[in-house]
């Protein structure tokens, strides 16, 4: 079977080409039925309501937060805590565990964050005086890990999983262990690393892990922060209202125990279930086929790229650490050319800086065109894009 | 491969305000930091004429195209005159429709020159708001 047909927006558009997977990926019609399901056949709203249809969607609610959790090897499945996207996961952990920090302490990001894990960063050391440090970049195009930024001023390391931009996958666990060392904890964005290798957050050892349930096939609006569950507990709540309270009086409130506390007001009911058919889906596949068919793919791509002497892949040329997420730049033609280029023959791409704008700072670049690769992609549409690439070239260059 | 309209393509590859020399007495330098373009305006002025248009930068084809066909239509205006251009004359001249996700790549060069002359006026500077 053609996993291409799970995807109902090709049959509706069947020349189009989706290179743009680490911007956001297609849904499965699986996804789209569980929503759907949602509100047609059991729409109510969940955890308080005292009847029988409350308690179904409650159920599925929280059915799918078993299956987040176990998605990322969490050892309870109410130290996910369900939020709209990874930027809110890493607000949260920002407003909550950042408010315990004291002036002077260290924040400690590398220079391939993605903007959402940077800029609730310096906000925080805007407030609380602290200090920003940064980690490098090796010549393998992965997070450096420089021992001498470990010392016992480092209060929190906020690290990529896997780069939107060089597509590299960072080493966490020795990153991981230099942090506990010195009494730190760690916050993984886990954004584009959840879409291409099994995550188990209790073999990591990481503190803090957020997702996005779009890049990974799920729906819009919808995202999860796994925090270990002693760290959690003793924060303050993150949103104030409805549903993260145990109790309130004229003059005080009783927070709710996890994951209440951290889910203020009606949440996206919908959207948490639809992340759990996505979920769903990335299992039933197996990250062995998903990794398999990506890989196919990439070492297509890149030695098809590499090929052209006009083309500067910036990133691994190999598979090394890598997924499937590839930046280039075209000799004399800028990123958002190439990109109108290839979007004129119904090739979808990024360009430009990612919202990674240090990292193009770093490596002194103005931008980069990327193409993202899905097991939903096939090399029939690389060689088209190859096709349009010279095309491009010749175009603005002859 | 048909693109950008012909005059586009050519003012990009073949620009004629681009890196001329002139005598600037005004200057200000924009960029676009979503995509990379920047721009660089170098002003001649005479009284209250802009006499002599240049320009720098690095970008797209849209970017650098559309802030070259701007000194064609600038070299001559007033100060106020330049002030009060709008995205539409500007882009009426560039030939070709400007999708709304190119909209700021064909600004740009207008942003830099409006924000020049209100630089030296010490009057507050435009945004992109502006133009929306």
């Amino acid at each position: 079977m053609n996993l291409r047909d799970d995807f109902p927006i090709f049959k509706h558009r069947p020349e189009l080409t989706y290179f743009d997977n680490a911007a956001t990926a297609q849904r499965p019609q699986s996804v789209l039925d569980a929503e759907q399901k949602f509100y047609t056949t059991y729409n109510s709203n969940i955890h308080r309501g005292p009847n029988f249809l409350a308690e179904e969607a409650t159920i599925q609610y929280e059915d799918a937060r078993r299956k987040v959790a176990d998605f990322v090897g969490a050892r309870q499945k109410h130290e996910i805590i369900f939020t709209k996207n990874a930027t809110e996961a890493i607000n949260l952990v920002a407003r909550t565990f950042g408010e315990t920090l004291q002036a002077q302490d260290v924040i400690l990001l590398s220079k391939m964050e993605h903007h959402s894990n940077i800029v609730p960063w310096l906000q925080l050391a805007e407030r609380k005086d602290l200090e920003i440090k940064w980690m490098g970049i090796s010549t393998d195009w992965r997070v450096r890990l420089d021992p001498a930024l470990f010392d016992k001023r480092v209060k929190l390391v906020a690290v990529t999983g896997m780069s939107n931009v060089l597509g590299t996958i960072t080493d966490l666990k020795p990153i991981i262990k230099a942090a506990h060392a010195v009494g730190a904890k760690v916050l993984v964005d886990a954004s584009q690393l959840a879409v291409h290798e099994p995550i188990s957050v209790r073999d990591l050892d990481v503190d803090f892990l957020v997702l996005t349930g779009h890049k990974l096939y799920g729906p819009t609006g919808i995202g999860a922060l796994y925090g270990k569950e002693e760290l959690l507990n003793p924060l303050p709540p993150f949103m104030d209202g409805g549903d993260m309270i145990s109790a309130v009086f004229m003059d005080r409130f009783i927070p709710a125990g996890l994951p209440q506390k951290f889910e203020a007001g009606t949440p996206n009911i919908a959207g948490a279930i639809g992340f759990g058919a996505a979920v769903d889906y990335m299992a039933k596949l197996g990250f062995k086929k998903i990794q398999k068919m990506e890989n196919e793919l990439t070492s297509t791509l890149l030695t098809k790229l590499t090929k052209l002497d006009y083309i500067k892949i910036v990133g691994p040329e190999t598979l090394d650490h890598r997924g499937s997420v590839v930046s280039f730049t075209m000799q004399g033609v800028h990123p958002h050319d190439v990109a109108d280029g290839l979007s004129s023959k119904g090739i979808c791409i990024r360009a430009g800086f990612h919202c990674a704008q240090p990292l193009m700072d770093h490596l002194k670049m103005s931008g980069t065109a990327r193409m993202s690769l899905s097991f939903y992609n096939t090399k029939e549409e690389i060689d088209k894009a190859m096709g349009v690439l010279e095309e491009i070239y010749s175009y603005f260059t002859k | 491969m048909d693109l950008y309209a012909q005059n586009i393509l050519d003012r990009f590859k073949h620009p004629f305000h681009k890196d001329k020399v002139v005598q600037p007495s005004l200057w200000n330098q924009e960029a676009n930091y979503s995509c990379g373009d920047k721009v660089e305006a170098k002003l001649e002025i005479e009284g209250a004429v802009l006499k002599k248009y240049s320009f720098s930068g690095d970008g797209c084809a849209i970017s650098q195209a559309s802030a070259d066909i701007l000194g064609d239509l600038v070299e001559g205006m007033t100060l106020d005159a330049i002030l009060g251009m709008t995205k539409g004359e500007l882009f009426d001249s560039l030939g070709i429709e400007i999708s709304l996700r190119r909209s700021q790549c064909a600004l740009l060069g207008l942003l830099t020159l409006q924000n020049a002359i209100l630089k030296s006026r010490k009057e507050p500077l435009r945004t992109w708001n502006h133009f929306s």
